[in-house]
C-alpha cells in the first residue's frame, strides 16, 4: 500500500511538473506572439504619437509624445481628413452591409448544397471557385465597366456588390465544411416534426454555425473595411469615399504628415476589432447551443 | 492658414476676377452643357482650392457646368487607364507628372486632337512645353498636339544651408560645374559626423528602382550634364549607338555608384520609395539632394517657417562637361481629352480658358508656385515669380524651369521611353554595379540592349 | 445531454423507418426542391451579374499570344516567377502550419488566451497600406525602428533588410504572414470547435496522451479544412500586391517582384492592362491544378468520424 501510495504521489507530482512546464512554455509563446504581432503596430503608434510624424527618427520612444495627430483626425483638421467622420460612416455602411449580405448568401448557398442536397449543387460550388482564378486587382477594369453599364457608378452599392462577389465563394466553402460536422439526423428529426426548410435554416443551421459565422463575418467585414482599389475606382465623389481611400491620399505627395496617417489608421482599425471582440463569445458556444428543440 | 498663404489666395482671387472679362472671347456656345473632368490632387491644399476657383470662374464666364473629381495621382492613373480601356471616359483628364498614359493612348488614337486649343496661345508657349504636348499618332501616322500644357516643373538642388555652415563651409563657395559641385558637397560629411550625433550623409542620391520617377530623373540629368542628352531624339529614335551617349551613360553610372561606394549616400537609398527621400531630407539625414519641384520646401512652409525661410536652400543648374549650363529637363502638365468623351467641346473650351495667361498665372500662384507656367511672358510680367525678396526659393526655381535653357522629357518623343522608365533600367544599372559586380560599362550595355528591344516595339513613320 | 448522445437514438430510429431516410438521403423531395432553388437563387444572381462578365473579359484581355512573347522577353519575368514560387510554396505552407499549431494553442482555456487572441488579431484588422508602410519604415536600415531597438537593447548594428534580395523576400513573406496568419488561425480555431469534445473525453478515458489525440482525432478531422484553406491561401497569396509593393517596392533592382506586382506595373504604370492580365494568367498552370483539386475535395460528402 505504501509503495502504491509513493508511486501514485510521485506520478502525480510528475504530472504537475509537466503541466507546469507546458504552461510556462505557453506563456513564453504567448509573449513572443504578442511581441511579433505588436512590433509594426507599435511603430505605427510611435509615428502617430510623435510631434512631426518623423519616420526615420531612430527612436524607440517618441521624444515629444503628443496627442496632436489624434486631435487632428478627430477634429477633421487636415485637408485629407476633411470628411473623415462622413467617410467613416460610409465605411460602416459598406462594411456592415457586405458582412450581412455575405453571411446571408453564403449560408443560404451552403445550406442548399449541403443540407437540401440541391441536385448538381456541386456545379454551383465550382462556379463560385472561378471567381478566384484571376486575382481581384486585375478584375478591377471589367468591374468598372459593368458598374457603369448597370448605372451604379459612384454608388456605394457597386462597392458592396464587388465585395460580396469576392467574399462569397470563400464563405460558401467554409460554411460547407463546417456544416458537415452537424449531423444530418438533426435535420431529419426536425422534418419528421414538420419543420419547413426555412425553419431548419433559421432555428438549427444558423445557431450551430455560430463559430463559422463569426470567422467569416469578421473576414467579410474586414475585406470591405480595408479595401481601397475598388472603392476609389467605383466611386468618384469625395463624399462617397471611405476612410481607406482617404488613407491612400497620404501617398499622393512625396511628403505627408505620417503621424496623421498612422493616427487615422489606428482609429480606423478599432471598430472591426471591437466587433470581433463582442462576437467572440459566439465562437465558443459552438455545438453546445441547442438546436434540437426545433 | 498662415499669412503667407492667405495673401497668395487673395492675390489669386484678384487675378481671377480680372480674368473673367478677358476669358469671355472663348465661350463655345450659348447652350449650357456639362463636362466631367478628373484632376490629380495637389500636393498642398492650395492647389486644389485654386482649381476650384478656376472652375468656378469658367462656369460663370461661359454658362457651362464642370463636374470635377479630385483624386490622388496614383488613383488618377489607375482610373484613367480603366476608363480608357473600358471606354467609359470622362471628358478631360489633367495629367501631372510624366506618365505613359498620354503617349501610349495618343499612339493608339484614343485621344482627341488638341491642336485647336494650343493654337489659341501658340506663340507664347516655350518650345519645351510645345514639344512636351506633342505626341505621335500611330494610326494617323503623324505628330500632333494631344495635350494643352498649363504648367511645367523641373528638379532643382535642395540643400540644408545650416548644415553646410555647421560643417564650416559656405554656400557662397559652391562650384558652378556639375562634377565639382557633387564633389564639393561630399566634403560636408566628415566635419558633420565629427560633431557627433546621428549618422548624417552628404548626398541623397535616389539610386532606387522603386517609386516612379526619382531614379530616372536623376540619371537623365547626369546624362545630360555629360553630353548624352540626345539619348532619344525628337523624331523618336533611340540613339544608344551614339558613342557620345554611351560614354555619358557610363560616366553617369560610374559617378553615382562611386559616391555610394565611398559612403556618401545612405545605404538604403537602393530601396527608397517615393516618399523616403523626402522624409530623410526633412529629418536632415543628408545635406543635399536633387529632386523635382519645390515640394520639400513647400511641405514645411507653415509648420517650420524658419527652416523654409533660412535653412533650406535651392540651387539652380550648374554648367556641364561642355562648359554650357546644363538644361533642366522639364515635365509638363496639362489637360487631355479622351476621344470617346461625350462633351469634348466643353472640355476643350475649358482648356482654352485655362491656358490664357491670366488664368494660368492665377491658378499656379494659388498653388503656391510649385508648378511654373508654360508661358514665359507670365513670369516676366508678374514679379511674384521673379522677385527674390518675396520668396527665397521661387526666383531660382523659375529661372531653372522657365527662363533658363530647358529640354522636354523624352516621353513626348516616343512612348517606348515610358516603358524604359517603368522598367527602371537605369536604377538596375546602379544595382548591377553595386550588387552584381558588373562594371559600369557592362551595366550600361545591358540596359541599352533592353532599351533597344523596347524601342523596336514602336515603329514611327514621319 | 451532448449532441452525440442525442444523435444515436435518432440514427437507430431512422434505421427503423427506411422510407423517410431514403427520401431524405436521395435528394430533395418535390416541395423541398423549390426551397432548394429559392435558397440558391441569391448566389446564382451574384454569379451571373458580377462574375461571368469580368472573368470572361479578363480572359479575353489576356488572350493574345503576342503578349506572352513580350512577357518572356522581360528580364524581370524569370526572377519574378522564382519569387512567386517561393512566396507560394514556402510562405503559404509555413503560414498554414503555424496557423494550425496556433489554433491548438488558442484552443486552451487559459484566462489570458482570449486577450492574447485579440492582440493577435490586431495585424489582420489594421488597414494594409499603413501597416505595410510601417513595416517598410521599421526595416529601413539604420534609422528604422527595428535596428534602433536592437541597438538600444543589445548594442549592435542590425543589417540592412531591404537592400538585399533574399532578406527582402523574407521581409515580404514575413510581412504578409504577419498580416494573414491571424485569419487562418481563426478559421482553424472554428474548425477545432466543430470537433465534439466527447471524442477527446472518450480518448482520455482510454488513456490517450495529448499527442496521440492530436494525431488520431484532430488531424484527420481537420484534414479537409486544412487542405481547402491551404489551396485558398495560395490563391490569395498569388494575388497579393500590397505587401511586396509597400515593404520592398519590388527592390532592390526589382529582384523581389512577384507576379501580382509585375502585373500591376504592366497594367497601371505602363498603361498596358492586357499585358498585366497576361502576367497573372501565366500563374494559371500553377493555379488550375490546385483549383481542380479543390473542386474534387469539395465534392466529397463524407466526413470520417
Amino acid at each position: 500500500m505504501s509503495r502504491l501510495a509513493t508511486s501514485y504521489l510521485s506520478g502525480r507530482s510528475n504530472y504537475r511538473l509537466i503541466e507546469f512546464c507546458v504552461e510556462a512554455a505557453c506563456v513564453v509563446l504567448g509573449v513572443w506572439l504578442a511581441i511579433w504581432a505588436l512590433i509594426p503596430v507599435y511603430n505605427m503608434a510611435l509615428i502617430a504619437f510623435s510631434e512631426h510624424g518623423a519616420v526615420f527618427s531612430g527612436q524607440t520612444w517618441p521624444s515629444q509624445p503628443s496627442l496632436h495627430a489624434f486631435a487632428v483626425v478627430w477634429g477633421q483638421d487636415f485637408w485629407y481628413l476633411e470628411r473623415f467622420w462622413h467617410q467613416f460612416g460610409n465605411s460602416f455602411f459598406i462594411g456592415i452591409t457586405t458582412m450581412i449580405l455575405t453571411l446571408l448568401i453564403g449560408t443560404m448557398t451552403s445550406f442548399t448544397i449541403g443540407r437540401l442536397k440541391l441536385r448538381h449543387g456541386w456545379m454551383l460550388s465550382n462556379a463560385a471557385l472561378m471567381t478566384y482564378v484571376i486575382p481581384a486587382s486585375f478584375l478591377a477594369i471589367p468591374f468598372y465597366r459593368i458598374m457603369n453599364i448597370y448605372g451604379l457608378s459612384n454608388n456605394p452599392w457597386s462597392v458592396i456588390a464587388a465585395m460580396v462577389t469576392f467574399a462569397s465563394p470563400y464563405s460558401i466553402f467554409i460554411f460547407q465544411h463546417y456544416g458537415k460536422s452537424i449531423p444530418m439526423e438533426l435535420d431529419e428529426s426536425a422534418r419528421i416534426d414538420g419543420a419547413t426548410p426555412l425553419q431548419i435554416y433559421v432555428l438549427i443551421y444558423l445557431p450551430l454555425m455560430a463559430p463559422a459565422l463569426v470567422a467569416v463575418g469578421t473576414y467579410s467585414l474586414l475585406l470591405a473595411w480595408n479595401e481601397y482599389l475598388y472603392q476609389f475606382l467605383l466611386l468618384s465623389s469625395r463624399d462617397n469615399m471611405t476612410v481607406s481611400v482617404a488613407l491612400a491620399q497620404f501617398l499622393n505627395s512625396d511628403e505627408a504628415p505620417w503621424n496623421y496617417m498612422m493616427a487615422t489608421a489606428i482609429i480606423y482599425a478599432l471598430p472591426p476589432i471591437a466587433i470581433y471582440y463582442a462576437s467572440r463569445r459566439y465562437m465558443a458556444s459552438g455545438l453546445t447551443m441547442g438546436g434540437v428543440k426545433g | 492658414m498662415s499669412t503667407v498663404s492667405r495673401r497668395n489666395i487673395l492675390a489669386a482671387t484678384a487675378g481671377l476676377a480680372a480674368v473673367e472679362v478677358l476669358g469671355r472671347p472663348y465661350i463655345a456656345n450659348a447652350q449650357a452643357k456639362t463636362a466631367t473632368i478628373w484632376v490629380g490632387q495637389g500636393f498642398v491644399p492650395q492647389e486644389d482650392a485654386a482649381l476650384k476657383e478656376t472652375v468656378a470662374n469658367y462656369e460663370k464666364a461661359s454658362g457651362n457646368k464642370i463636374e470635377y473629381s479630385i483624386m490622388p495621382f496614383m488613383a488618377l492613373y489607375q482610373k484613367s487607364i480603366s476608363a480608357l480601356t473600358s471606354g467609359d471616359v470622362p471628358d478631360l483628364i489633367f495629367s501631372d507628372a510624366p506618365t505613359v498614359i498620354l503617349p501610349v493612348n495618343a499612339f493608339n488614337d484614343r485621344l482627341a486632337d488638341m491642336t485647336d486649343v494650343v493654337e489659341t496661345q501658340k506663340g507664347k508657349f516655350t518650345e519645351t512645353a510645345l514639344l512636351s504636348a506633342s505626341f505621335y499618332n500611330g494610326k494617323l501616322k503623324k505628330r500632333s498636339y494631344y495635350m494643352a500644357p498649363v504648367k511645367q516643373a523641373s528638379a532643382p538642388f535642395h540643400v540644408w544651408g545650416d548644415l553646410v555652415t555647421k560643417a564650416g563651409m559656405s554656400l557662397a563657395d559652391v562650384p558652378n560645374r556639375w562634377d565639382e559641385r557633387w564633389e564639393w558637397f561630399k566634403k560636408v560629411q566628415e566635419p558633420l559626423r565629427a560633431q557627433g550625433g546621428r549618422k548624417v550623409y552628404a548626398l541623397g542620391l535616389q539610386i532606387t528602382t522603386v517609386g516612379p520617377n526619382d531614379g530616372n530623373n536623376l540619371f537623365y540629368h547626369f546624362l545630360i550634364a555629360y553630353g548624352g542628352g540626345n539619348i532619344v531624339s525628337k523624331d523618336g529614335k533611340l540613339n544608344t549607338a551614339d558613342p557620345k551617349v554611351k560614354e555619358a551613360a557610363i560616366r553617369a553610372v560610374e559617378q553615382m555608384t562611386r559616391a555610394y561606394k565611398e559612403g556618401f549616400v545612405p545605404p538604403e537609398a537602393l530601396s527608397w520609395n517615393d516618399a523616403d527621400d523626402n522624409n530623410a531630407y526633412h529629418e536632415k539625414l543628408f545635406v543635399m539632394s536633387f529632386d523635382g519641384t519645390l515640394s520639400p520646401e513647400l511641405a514645411v512652409i507653415t509648420k517650420r517657417p524658419d527652416d523654409y525661410q533660412n535653412n533650406m536652400r535651392i540651387l539652380g543648374m550648374p554648367t556641364g562637361l561642355d562648359g554650357k549650363p546644363v538644361p533642366a529637363q522639364v515635365g509638363a502638365g496639362g489637360g487631355f481629352c479622351p476621344k470617346a468623351g461625350k462633351n469634348t467641346a466643353v472640355a476643350k473650351d475649358f482648356m482654352k480658358f485655362f491656358i490664357t495667361p491670366e488664368v494660368m498665372n492665377a491658378n499656379l500662384k494659388g498653388g503656391l508656385g510649385r508648378w511654373c507656367p508654360s508661358i514665359p511672358a507670365v513670369v516676366k510680367n508678374d514679379p511674384w515669380w521673379t522677385d527674390p525678396k518675396l520668396d527665397p526659393h521661387r526666383s531660382i526655381y523659375v529661372q531653372t524651369t522657365v527662363l533658363g535653357p530647358t529640354i522636354p522629357n523624352y516621353i513626348g518623343f516616343n512612348p517606348a521611353i515610358g516603358q524604359v522608365n517603368a522598367e527602371q533600367l537605369w536604377g538596375k544599372c546602379h544595382a548591377n554595379v553595386l550588387k552584381n559586380n558588373m562594371t559600369p560599362q557592362q551595366a550600361v550595355e545591358t540596359a541599352f540592349k533592353r532599351a533597344e528591344t523596347i524601342f523596336n516595339k514602336f515603329t514611327f513613320e514621319g | 445531454m451532448s449532441i452525440t448522445q442525442q444523435v444515436l437514438p435518432i440514427e437507430q430510429a431512422a434505421r427503423i423507418v427506411p422510407r423517410t431516410r431514403r427520401a431524405w438521403g436521395g435528394g430533395a423531395q418535390r416541395g423541398d426542391f423549390y426551397w432548394a432553388i429559392a435558397f440558391a437563387l441569391p448566389y446564382v444572381g451574384v454569379l451571373l451579374a458580377f462574375v461571368v462578365y469580368p472573368i470572361c473579359y479578363g480572359f479575353w484581355l489576356g488572350s493574345s499570344p503576342a503578349l506572352y512573347e513580350e512577357l518572356f522577353d522581360d528580364p524581370t519575368y524569370l526572377t519574378t516567377v522564382v519569387n512567386t514560387l517561393i512566396y507560394v510554396v514556402i510562405g503559404v505552407n509555413l503560414k498554414m502550419i503555424i496557423a494550425f499549431l496556433l489554433s491548438g494553442f488558442f484552443y486552451r482555456k487559459s484566462w489570458w488566451t482570449k486577450y492574447l487572441l485579440v492582440i493577435f488579431i490586431l495585424p489582420w484588422a489594421m488597414p494594409a497600406l499603413p501597416a505595410f508602410l510601417s513595416i517598410h519604415w521599421l526595416l529601413m536600415g539604420e534609422w528604422g525602428f527595428l535596428n534602433a531597438l536592437l541597438h538600444q537593447l543589445f548594442g549592435f548594428e542590425g543589417p540592412h533588410y531591404l537592400t538585399e534580395r533574399w532578406s527582402g523576400v523574407l521581409s515580404n513573406i514575413s510581412a504578409y504572414n504577419w498580416k494573414n496568419t491571424p485569419f487562418w488561425t481563426l478559421i482553424f480555431l472554428a474548425g477545432r470547435m466543430a470537433i465534439p469534445t466527447d471524442l477527446y473525453e472518450a480518448a482520455a478515458v482510454d488513456g490517450a496522451q495529448r499527442f496521440q489525440m492530436l494525431r488520431h482525432i484532430t488531424m484527420p478531422l481537420m484534414a479537409q479544412l486544412y487542405l481547402v484553406s491551404t489551396l485558398l491561401a495560395t490563391v490569395f497569396a498569388l494575388g497579393d500586391f500590397n505587401s511586396v509593393f509597400f515593404v520592398t517596392g519590388g527592390g532592390p533592382a526589382m529582384s523581389t517582384e512577384v507576379m501580382a506586382t509585375l502585373g500591376i506595373r504592366y497594367a497601371f504604370v505602363l498603361g498596358d492592362p492586357p499585358l498585366g492580365v497576361a502576367a497573372v494568367l501565366t500563374t494559371l498552370p500553377l493555379l488550375l491544378p490546385l483549383v481542380l483539386l479543390l473542386m474534387r475535395l469539395l465534392r466529397k460528402q463524407e466526413m470520417q468520424l
